[in-house]
C-alpha cells in the first residue's frame, strides 16, 4: 500500500516536473503571438510580457512600455487590437 | 619462496606487458586518426556526394524554381560544409582541401541561374497555414492584411479605389516584408521560397487578367 502511495507520488511529481515548463512553453509562445499580431498592427508595445485569457480567442495583453491591449476575434473573422486604459 | 617468486615475477611483467598493450592498441587508434588524414580518398569521396547534394535541396524547390538555384548556392556552401562535416570524423586537414574545391563551383552556380520563378501559390499558403513559425492569431491578422490588400486590388481594377499601382505595390513589398520578418529566422526555407516567388505573385496582382483569375 505504502509502496503504491509513493510511487504514485513519484508519478505525480514527474508529471508536474514535465507538466510546468509546458506550460511555461505555450505561455512563452502566447506573448510572442500577441507581440506579433500588436506590432503588425502598427501599435506600441514594445514585447507583450503578460496574456490574460478572457475567453476564447480574446485575450488582455500587458505590454512592456505599460501599454495595454485586448485582442481578440471578432464576428467576421478578423483580429481586433483594442487599446485599453 | 624463492621458486614462487620466480615463477611470479615472469608472470607479473607479463601482466604488465599485457597492461602496456592495451595503451599500445590505443596508441595506434589515435595513429589512425591521425592517418586518416592520410586516407583523404574516404574524405574526398564525401565531396563527390556534394554534386548530388543538390538534389534534396532542389526538392523543395518546386515551389518556385528561381529557389532552385538559391538552394544551389546554399547547397554550394553547405555542401562545402557537410563534406567537411563528414570528413571531421577522420581529422580537420582534409575538409579545407574539399572546402577549396567546390569553391569554383558556386561561382559558376551564381552566374548561371536565370531560370524564371514558376509559383505554386497553392503550395505557399499551405506552408503558410502549417508553419510553426508563425502563431495563430498572427496568421489571422496576416490573413486579414492579405484580405485587405486584395480588397484593395479588386477596387483599383474596378476603378473604385483612388489608389495608384505604385501605392499598391508598397504595401504589397510592405505586406511581404511582415511575414519575412516573421519568418526568415524561423522557417528560412519558406522565406526563402517567398522570397523567389515575390515577382511572380506581383506579376499576378498587377495584371488585371491575371488577378481575375486569381478571384476565380
Amino acid at each position: 500500500m505504502i509502496n503504491r502511495t509513493s510511487a504514485c507520488a513519484r508519478t505525480l511529481f514527474v508529471a508536474a516536473f514535465f507538466a510546468v515548463p509546458s506550460f511555461a512553453a505555450d505561455d512563452a509562445a502566447l506573448k510572442k503571438d500577441m507581440t506579433s499580431v500588436i506590432a503588425l498592427q502598427g501599435l506600441p508595445c514594445g514585447q507583450v510580457v503578460a496574456v490574460k485569457v478572457n475567453a476564447e480567442n480574446d485575450y488582455a495583453c500587458s505590454c512592456k512600455d505599460g501599454n495595454r491591449y485586448r485582442v481578440y476575434v471578432n464576428a467576421a473573422g478578423r483580429v481586433v487590437v483594442e487599446k485599453q486604459k | 619462496m624463492r621458486l614462487v617468486h620466480l615463477t611470479f615475477l615472469p608472470l607479473l611483467f607479463a601482466a604488465g606487458c599485457a597492461a602496456v598493450a592495451p595503451e599500445g592498441s590505443v596508441a595506434p587508434q589515435t595513429g589512425a586518426t591521425a592517418t586518416q588524414p592520410a586516407t583523404p580518398p574516404p574524405a574526398a569521396e564525401p565531396s563527390t556526394p556534394s554534386t548530388p547534394q543538390p538534389v534534396p535541396a532542389a526538392a523543395p524547390a518546386p515551389l518556385a524554381p528561381r529557389a532552385a538555384p538559391q538552394a544551389e548556392n546554399k547547397a554550394a556552401t553547405p555542401g562545402t560544409k557537410t563534406p567537411t562535416a563528414a570528413a571531421k570524423p577522420p581529422a580537420a586537414s582534409p575538409p579545407p582541401s574539399t572546402a577549396v574545391k567546390p569553391g569554383p563551383h558556386p561561382a559558376a552556380a551564381t552566374t548561371t541561374p536565370v531560370a524564371p520563378p514558376a509559383l505554386d501559390l497553392a503550395a505557399l499558403k499551405e506552408q503558410l497555414k502549417e508553419t510553426k513559425a508563425i502563431g495563430v492569431f498572427t496568421k489571422i491578422t496576416l490573413k486579414n492584411q492579405v484580405d485587405d490588400l486584395l480588397q484593395q486590388f479588386r477596387d483599383y481594377y474596378q476603378g473604385k479605389a483612388k489608389v495608384t499601382m505604385a501605392q499598391l505595390r508598397r504595401s504589397y513589398d510592405l505586406l511581404l516584408m511582415k511575414v519575412l520578418s516573421l519568418l526568415q529566422d524561423a522557417d528560412r526555407k519558406l522565406a526563402a521560397a517567398i522570397v523567389s516567388s515575390r515577382e511572380a505573385i506581383w506579376g499576378l496582382l498587377a495584371d488585371p487578367k491575371k488577378f481575375a483569375t486569381l478571384e476565380g
